[in-house]
């Protein structure tokens, strides 16, 4: 690459070649994650009234370029890159010398229009999709310095997570993480969990992670059960050739609670990490590793934590048309449990109505040891232009034990669950030139659970629980004029413990319109997801009652629509809003039986209706870009039996996300501001307790020089106080500070 | 600036200066605003070692039968403190109730085990209840308009009754 374009540059400016008293050029492109940007422009020109251009070329693979010849003197260097924000300096070169000269190039939120692969599980300009897609890129995650993925895509338009519990739209509320509403993929291979169907965010290393697309809506018509209020799909990054190696290490400390009555530790806690990955790639094949540790001692009473975690990926590609990749990652983590906080009574209280830095001395001495892996083989191959088909297979599992020290028989002083999800898939998309795509795939899964606790077995003993789950689907796009029609369903078959079938066909249809300002987009669906294992088979003990498992449990299901439109009317705006409107039924959740056991049933119709919408503004030139989020929602349980209409649980009304970002050459400052109003519904089981909304603003400031980079964030700045689930303090003020080597 | 920057950065400024707001604050047992029972319990015996837990209850009309022992406020019922510093002094308590009157209010120890109607007498004991200042061998009433405070009363482990002891 180097060589033709050295090639060009002599051609083209022959002047420049055979010019005296020169010297040379030569750098680096890269991206604020240290990355390689190939093939950026590289325009070298004089200064003054006679400015000329010298030389034109394109950076290699590696993200390297060189201009030879180039007079001596002050000239002007601009790298420019579709996707980024363009860059330009002035060098002084001298005769005879060779001048470095490194550039970083931030991504371009605006300009960008990204391609995305989730919303109908094939390759789609963003502009294409039928429903509301939101991206988190990897410069995103790499300034906001987080530790999991859950705390990057937390601030995306719409989405908020309720103690790890994710919210796209006001999907979940909070179920104590069972029974997710949100898919979650990992390179497009679902990764909810086999037992709990929720969600383990730190399967993932964060770093390896390139960009998150989180699909707003129901997306059963291609991806079945759990996409019921969405889907997040988490690429990781690409394995570029060459030899390649990054060290990232964070330190950081909490806050003290800032009211003397809430002490309950004499040191200031820490955190602490550190992760490794390397890779190397040559010819035809590419492999990856990536290694981490962290600590932490958490910000409340009996919260420390440790967690360890490993990756490693290949890729073959035999053939360009054909791609084998092999990739897997496994974690472990080890915590103290700090949850419910301690209310008046259960504990050293100081005559407080609630202790929220403390817990309930019944709890004293819970710790939870959690394990999770994932491996995955998939194979891509496309043959020609119009037709690529791709096929999988993958395993999941979790293992957890929580131990109750303070537990007595006949409970067991400890439960445990070991889940195991077989899944395989087989998809072909057709292209065809009269604008119509075709998209057809088989999905298969078997879960396996042995568990005490998802037992069913309601004297505690332990069980072993199954789940086969077979799917057909099929999505038709047809290019009509200048609209795109978009029609097709899946179809779901699911047995428990080899029982009977129960079958489940999830339409969906929708139209999207471009027009010269901005795209219109209209969708509806049915979504629908059916009982984890754990909702039909838990059998636990909670507040002193029974909870007892419902085997007869049905899916929830439901039709979803939405009418959105994306516009920018100006290249340094763009905007998107969506109104939307879901109907649900049989909502699965956990209801007192008249005999005073706790129970999971269906129970409840919903609607959750709302607006949906965005704004991005690069204000003053490339340097400052801000977002502006918000997300109206009405979420009403509907009037059944003696229950009149009210608010559904754990959904605010209000969702605001400022975002601010600033860059200076290798500097940059920015801001995440997040509001959510106050539940309009007190929780029935929590009567008493405080109830407030979020507003914590998140601070940020990075600082890259060559392969280094540095990160510091204060996240919850103004130390705002607060929870979101009944009795678990959300984090206080946390400033980080991460610091990464990229080679 | 353009306008629309101007209007994006005058409101994240607003926003900011909105979230200086305070969060979570101190509260007392019984803070102001607060609608229910609230009072202190002592504690005499020695605590039994089959203890689960002590539930603090009230009642809107006194339980008649075994079928009535569930109609309790508030659910779920706040506990009590029963390490041995808890118990060496008096424990304050609150019971957030709606408006109206209260027959009994109890404190309700309960047996290590899983709680059923049908075991509900063999597993909970009532170990001492607010008593009628006139008549200290009956319950005492209790009228929530608000906040009803000084609802105070003793916890004895070693006088405690079944609950059906009470029924009629």
């Amino acid at each position: 690459m180097r060589t033709a374009a050295l090639l060009v540059t002599a051609v083209l400016f022959p002047a420049a070649i055979a010019g005296q008293g020169s010297g040379s050029v030569t750098g680096a492109v890269r991206d604020t994650a240290g990355l390689a940007v190939r093939q950026a422009r590289v325009r070298v020109r004089t200064m003054g009234p006679a400015a000329r251009l010298v030389a034109i070329t394109m950076a290699s693979a590696e993200g390297t370029y060189r201009v030879d010849s180039v007079p001596a003197g002050r000239v002007i260097v601009d790298v420019a890159m579709i996707g980024y924000f363009p860059d330009a300096d002035t060098i002084d070169v001298t005769a005879g010398q060779t001048v470095t000269h490194d550039v970083r190039l931030r991504l371009s939120p605006v300009t960008l229009l990204p391609t995305i692969v989730t919303a109908a599980k094939r390759s789609q300009l963003l502009d294409q999709a039928i429903t509301s897609v939101s991206l988190v890129s990897r410069e995103a995650i790499s300034a906001r310095a987080v530790n999991t993925v859950d705390e990057a895509v937390d601030k995306a338009p719409g989405v908020q997570f309720i103690n790890g519990q994710v919210n796209i739209r006001g999907s979940s509320g909070f179920v104590e993480g069972l029974g997710s509403r949100v898919l979650l993929l990992v390179d497009g291979v679902p990764a909810n969990q086999g037992d709990r169907g929720g969600i383990n965010w730190d399967l993932v290393p964060v770093d390896q992670v390139q960009r998150v697309e989180v699909v707003k809506g129901a997306g059963s018509a291609l991806y079945g059960s759990s996409a019921f209020g969405g889907v997040v799909n988490l690429i990781t990054r690409e394995l570029p050739t060459g030899a390649h190696a990054r060290l990232r290490a964070t330190a950081g400390m909490f806050a003290d609670p800032p009211q003397q009555v809430w002490g309950f530790r004499d040191y200031t806690g820490i955190q602490d990490g550190l992760d490794v990955s390397a890779s190397y790639g040559h010819g035809t094949m590419r492999a990856g590793f990536a290694a981490g540790a962290r600590h932490s001692d958490g910000y409340r009473e009996q919260d420390k934590a440790d967690h360890w975690q490993a990756s490693g990926r290949g890729e073959w590609r035999p053939e360009p048309a054909m791609l084998v990749n092999l990739s897997g990652a496994w974690a472990s983590d080890q915590y103290q449990v700090p949850e419910p906080w301690c209310a008046s009574g259960q504990c050293a209280d100081s005559g407080q109505g609630f202790q929220p830095f403390r817990i309930d001395t019944a709890n004293r001495g819970n710790t939870t040891r959690s394990d999770k892996g994932y491996f995955t083989a998939l194979v891509t191959r496309t043959p020609s232009a119009r037709i690529a088909w791709s096929a999988r297979l993958s395993w999941l599992r979790t293992r957890f034990t929580d131990v109750y020290p303070e537990r007595q028989p006949p409970f067991a002083p400890a439960d445990f669950s070991v889940a195991n999800r077989y899944g395989g898939e087989a998809r072909l998309v057709t292209r065809r030139d009269t604008g119509q795509i075709v998209t057809v795939g088989v999905e298969a899964a078997h879960s396996d659970v042995t568990s005490n606790v998802f037992s069913g077995d309601t004297t505690g003993g332990g069980g072993r629980h199954m789940q086969d789950e077979y799917a057909a689907y099929a999505e038709a796009e047809q290019v009509m004029g200048p609209l795109r029609a978009t029609l097709g369903a899946r179809g779901d078959f699911l047995t428990i413990d080899g029982g009977g079938v129960t079958a489940f066909v999830s339409p969906r249809g929708g139209l999207v319109w471009p027009t010269r300002s901005g795209t219109w987009r209209a969708s509806i669906g049915r979504a629908y997801r059916a009982p984890s294992l754990a909702e039909r088979f838990v059998t636990t003990y909670a507040l002193g009652f029974r909870v007892i498992p419902n085997p007869a449990l049905r899916a929830e299901d439901g039709w979803t629509a939405e009418l959105g439109r994306s516009w920018s009317p100006v290249p340094w705006l763009r905007g998107d809003a969506a109104i939307f409107w879901t109907e649900a039924r049989d909502l699965i959740e956990p209801a007192t039986t008249p005999s005073l056991q706790i129970q999971f049933q269906n129970l409840q119709r919903a609607r959750l209706a709302g607006l949906d919408c965005n704004v991005t503004a690069m204000s003053f030139g490339p340097h400052v870009t801000t977002t502006v989020a918000y997300l109206y929602l009405d979420a009403r349980e509907l009037a059944h039996d003696t229950v009149p209409e009210r608010a559904l649980l754990y959904r605010p009304r209000h969702l605001v996300t400022l975002t601010a970002d600033y860059s200076w050459r290798s500097v940059g400052v920015g801001a995440d501001l997040r509001y959510s109003s106050r539940y309009e519904r007190q929780d029935p089981l929590f009567p008493g307790d405080p109830q407030l909304g979020g507003k914590v603003l998140d601070l940020r400031a990075s600082w890259t020089t060559g392969p280094l980079e540095a990160h510091l964030k204060v996240a919850n700045a103004l130390n705002y106080i607060y929870n979101l689930a009944p009795r678990v303090l959300e984090p206080v003020r946390t400033t980080t500070l991460t610091v990464a080597y990229t080679y | 600036m353009p306008r629309t920057s101007r209007g994006l950065w005058c409101l994240l400024t607003a926003a900011v200066a909105a979230a200086c707001n305070e969060g979570l604050k101190p509260q007392t047992v019984c803070p102001a605003g607060f609608q229910g029972i609230c009072g202190s319990v002592t504690f005499r015996g020695a605590l039994p070692e089959s203890t689960d837990v002590v539930y603090v209850v009230a009642y809107a009309t006194f339980p008649q039968s075994q079928s009535d022992l569930f109609n309790f406020q508030p659910l779920p019922p706040p506990t009590l403190g029963l390490d041995s510093a808890a118990r060496t002094r008096s424990q304050p308590y609150a019971l957030p109730l709606p408006n109206g009157t209260y027959h009994w209010v109890l404190a309700a120890w309960k047996k290590q085990g899983a709680l059923s109607q049908q075991n509900a007498d063999t597993l909970l004991r009532e170990a001492g209840f607010y008593k009628n200042p006139a008549d200290t061998t009956k319950p005492g009433l209790v009228v929530v308009n608000g906040a009803a405070t000084g609802i105070d009363f003793v916890v004895d482990f070693s006088n405690m009754h079944p609950v059906s002891y009470y029924f009629p």
